[in-house]
């Protein structure tokens, strides 16, 4: 899987967060404060408007905070029984028909149908899911509000805020409901679709001897089935391993005998298909060609700058340190997994991977075992298991076997040496591409992880959702909601936008702003050429970092979508870490809570009745 | 003469004592379009007092600001200047909501959902239990008389059976005060006849009622007193009996009288000049004060004068 950014740790994640959003929370609040001011203030004169804007305050304050849960549950029932008699559930049928079509054009013969499954139905279910809701949250209450219908409820005991919160409530439940009969017919549709089994005729199956001409077991392969077929090694027994193709294997063994006293063999299920692989990960630093330590790798371009590169055939190499390595966890040795990416700077045999090796270290005494042979393969998840006893290399240039906990092992610490073998070749690699494969979680609850991550990106359209309804009409809220879902898809470009805009540096985006960027395409200018600082220029580029501000503080502040989903950690088959999903809980939380407070203000402000 | 106005002293004295419901103090409404330009003054500056027992009649030609008056009373729209208090909190606290029933103009209602369901939904806003709930739904679905119905979609309902169940929410609470928008519009003949026993029902039951109407017979029926509006202005305010008293004349009405009395007293009144037998005061209709109200304006606008029979119950100048 590429993971290109790092999972930080719960605990310490919260704490900053927590007070970014209060910071953010703050500052939307006095510029809305603001805004709210110098609106009254026209109308009205300073003043009153800052005492209208006080009382606004108090007033809205009073009425978000504790509303009456029965009176929530109402509109929220309400809210439900709209989407039902709206026909929400035949989303369910277009589903089916998105699962039919899966089934007819995914291509089972792809090389990794697992992931390919994966990631279709989870990415269907999150686009369905989210577009159901918003469309739902979106229409509502501006329809009510047209209909007049909401006279007769606001003229109830009804407060603004369970108004609100019955919408959002009511959706997502309506929502949830959906996201469950989708997650489950999804995830039974991708399971039946990648089970598969294969039959090894005993015809397709060759003695092999050894150098002496003594029978060693036989070779083979397995029927195509999914549009693939494995290479079967077996040995004397007549049990062995369908090697891995597509990703997984399966396990053969003999089932008896025919009449004719050949032997019938029978093929396994897949393994290592549907996996959720639950990773120790390290610490990476990086040993530059002369073999010192050098805080980065090299960089080969700005587009994997996440990923180092170590030159071959040199000292260079990538060293990540793991922690709290322990025989009680790994008993039968560490199970090394790793994703070796490849840069060549000359084509060489392209179907070959790139050699290199692998050592282990003990980071305090030195001690190196002998060095590991692999071979990088582009996107492929490589493994090796380093066993318990292991040859080391001793100064003298011997090979003694030691024990890999007690000899190799520091306190739990433990180093792995990468190092490519061919010169003017290089490998890249981030931290997260090593690791230990320390257990594995079940595929079934990852996968309903995955959901849940899907239901945070519900949850938040819905809130969004609702909130521009309060004051806009259907399809502006609409578009409205659209549009702060793309700032905050595009915040991180956006950000790096605004500094290169600010700092002048084009290294970081080059082409500039909207204006500039206008500017380029009409007068074809290369995005990479520097412009004559004209006085005219400088205007421009003036203009867009005062255009830039405003979209650099939206995406500072707007949700990414995007960031909340963790379908590639399923279709990558590794487990979802508890601290992400946390993470994202609060986040989608944090959301909520502000669409929900801003939602609440805007519709107490607005005359509803007229 | 000094006995009836120390009467009418007496029961203005009586009513002041009682608890005053609805309150407005120079209240007035201008709509503004969205750039906050003002579009229409729909209410002058107005001044009421609405106590509790009372029937209280809105009254006034189509756009006179009936509704406006209703809304800004209930806080669904805000005031351009002066307040509404309604059981003595402001007009947009909702908390008095809890004791106030509303029929709108229209019913707003949701179309989606059946009578039944409707009531409940309404009844869940009062935080009422499941068995209150299914109790007052049903008894006030047959009052209405919508037994039949009471499984369809609003959205098949006509007109009438609309206005029926949006009475029907409106009551769901059992309401001290009851503010009803054109109550009669849609019904039929049978249908207005039981509306007004309603609300003198209501009345009887110490419910203060608020409505309005440009049907003047259901005004004048059922109405203890009366305010009417004409271009956002509050032209006349006082009980239906004064406002259609006709002074200078007097009516006698009896049953049981033998001819020979009948012309018994007719001699005595010919004797003392009077051209009439009937012997009283005589009503003018509601309609006749209507039409001079809106005659009257057109001819002078501005404030009208008021009449000297109306003194007993005062008009402030706002
Ligand atoms: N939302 C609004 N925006 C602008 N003007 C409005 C609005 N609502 C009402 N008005 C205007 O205010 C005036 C009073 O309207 P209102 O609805 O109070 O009249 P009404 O007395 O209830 O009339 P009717 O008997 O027809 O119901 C009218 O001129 C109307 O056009
Ligand atoms: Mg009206």
């Amino acid at each position: 899987m590429v993971l290109e950014e790092q999972i930080p740790q719960f605990t310490a994640w919260i704490g900053p967060a927590l007070l970014r959003y209060a910071a953010a929370a703050s500052i939307s609040l006095l510029i809305a404060a603001i805004l709210a001011w110098l609106v009254q203030a026209i109308a009205n004169g300073p003043l009153a408007a800052g005492d209208r804007v006080y009382r606004g305050l108090l007033a809205g304050l009073a009425d978000v905070s504790l509303p009456s849960p029965r009176r929530v549950w109402a509109l929220a029932r309400l809210a439900i029984q709209e989407s039902l008699r709206r026909n929400v559930l035949v989303v369910l049928a277009l589903f089916a028909l998105i699962i039919l079509f899966a089934g007819w054009f995914l291509d089972p013969a792809s090389v990794d149908p697992g992931r390919l499954y994966i990631g279709f139905i989870l990415s269907a279910t999150n686009l369905l899911v989210c577009l159901v809701t918003l469309v739902l949250s979106v229409f509502s209450l501006p329809a009510d509000i047209k209909s007049r219908t909401i006279q007769t409820v606001t003229t109830k005991p009804v407060r603004t805020s369970e108004i609100v919160l019955g919408r959002m409530l009511g959706f997502a439940a309506v929502g949830t409901c959906l996201l469950a009969l989708m997650g489950l017919a999804g995830w039974a549709f991708v399971v039946r679709s990648v089970s598969h089994g294969h039959t090894l005729e005993a015809e397709d199956v060759f003695e092999a001897t050894d150098g002496d001409g003594a029978p060693a077991g036989a070779e083979g392969r397995t029927s195509r089935d999914r549009g693939h077929r494995h290479r079967v090694i077996l040995d004397a027994g007549g049990s062995g391993i369908a090697e891995t193709t597509q990703g997984h294997r399966h396990q053969v063994s003999v089932s008896g005998t025919t009449a004719t006293g050949e032997k019938t063999f029978a093929v396994g299920p897949a393994i290592g298909l549907l996996e959720a692989r639950r990773p120790l990960r390290g610490t990476l630093r990086f040993l530059d060609r002369d073999g010192r330590p050098a805080t980065k790798g090299i960089s080969v371009g700005s587009e994997w700058a996440y990923r180092q590169y170590i030159e071959g055939g040199s000292a260079a190499a990538a060293i990540w340190t793991f922690e709290g390595v322990s025989p009680g966890d790994f008993s039968e040795g560490l199970p090394l997994e790793m994703t070796v990416r490849v840069f060549r700077t000359y084509k060489g045999d392209i179907e070959e991977g790139i050699h290199g090796t692998v050592q282990i270290r003990n980071p305090t005494s030195g001690l190196r075992s002998e060095s590991l042979p692999i071979v990088a393969r582009e996107f492929t998840i490589d493994s090796l298991l380093i066993p318990r006893r292991i040859n080391t290399v001793l100064a003298n240039g011997e090979l003694q076997e030691v024990d890999l906990f007690d000899d190799l092992a520091s306190d739990g610490r433990i180093e792995v040496w990468l190092q490519c073998l061919e010169p003017a070749q290089y490998y890249g690699v981030a931290q997260a591409d090593f690791y230990l494969r320390a257990g594995d979680g079940s595929f079934a609850l990852n996968y309903a992880k995955s959901c849940v991550g899907i239901w945070f990106c519900m949850l938040l359209v819905t809130a969004l959702g609702v909130m521009f309804s309060t004051f806009l009409s259907g399809p502006v809220a609409l578009l409205a909601t659209i549009a702060t879902l793309m700032i905050g898809q595009f915040r991180e470009f956006i950000a790096r936008l605004f500094e290169s805009q600010v700092t002048g540096d084009a290294t970081i985006v080059p082409g500039g702003g909207p204006i500039e960027s206008l500017y380029r395409i009409v007068t074809q200018t290369s995005i990479t050429m520097e412009l004559d600082p004209t006085p005219a220029v400088s205007a421009m580029k003036l203009v867009d970092t005062i255009l830039l501000a405003p979209m650099r503080i939206a995406a500072g502040i707007f949700p990414s979508l995007s960031s909340l989903g963790t379908s590639d950690f399923v279709a990558g088959g590794f487990d979802i870490p508890g601290d992400l999903l946390g993470a994202h809980a609060c986040e989608t939380l944090g959301y909520v809570l502000a669409f929900f407070v801003a939602g609440v203000f805007c519709l107490k402000a607005r005359e509803v009745a007229s | 003469m000094i006995q009836e106005a120390a009467a009418s002293s007496q029961t203005m004295r009586r009513s002041e004592s009682a608890e005053v419901v609805v309150e407005a103090r120079n209240l007035s409404k201008v709509y503004r379009d969205f750039w906050g330009r003002s579009k229409k003054t729909a209410l002058k500056p107005l001044d009421l007092d609405i106590r509790r027992g009372e029937i209280f009649g809105l009254l006034g030609p189509n756009g006179a600001g009936k509704t406006t008056t209703l809304k800004l009373l209930l806080g669904l729209i805000f005031p351009t200047s002066g307040e509404a208090l309604v059981f003595g909190r402001p007009a947009t606290d909702v908390s008095k909501n809890e004791r106030i029933g509303y029929l709108p103009e229209e019913s707003y209602l949701y179309k989606f959902l059946d009578a039944e369901e409707t009531l409940d939904f309404y009844g869940r806003l009062f935080g009422m239990s499941p068995e209150e709930r299914r109790r007052r739904a049903a008894a006030l679905i047959e009052m209405v008389g919508l037994s039949r119905d009471r499984k369809r979609q609003l959205r098949e309902y006509s007109k009438g059976m609309t206005r029926r169940i949006g009475v029907a929410q409106a009551l769901i609470n059992d309401p001290e005060l009851v503010i009803l928008d054109e109550p009669t519009s849609g019904l039929d003949p049978i249908g207005t006849r039981e509306m007004k026993d309603l609300i003198i029902d209501l009345k009887s039951r110490g419910k203060t009622v608020i409505m309005c109407s440009h049907l003047l017979a259901d005004v004048e029926d059922v109405c203890d007193r009366i305010a009417v509006l004409h271009q956002g202005e509050l032209k006349e305010l006082g009980r239906v009996e004064e406002l259609l008293r006709v002074t200078g004349v007097t009516q006698i009405r009896a049953t049981g009288l033998s001819p020979a009395a009948t012309a018994e007293l007719k001699a005595v009144l010919e004797r003392h000049g009077a051209a009439d037998i009937e012997i009283g005061n005589p009503r003018s209709t509601l309609e006749d004060l209507f039409l001079e109200v809106v005659r009257d304006t057109e001819a002078r606008p501005g404030r009208r004068a008021r009449r000297p029979a109306g003194a007993s119950d005062a008009t402030r100048t706002g």
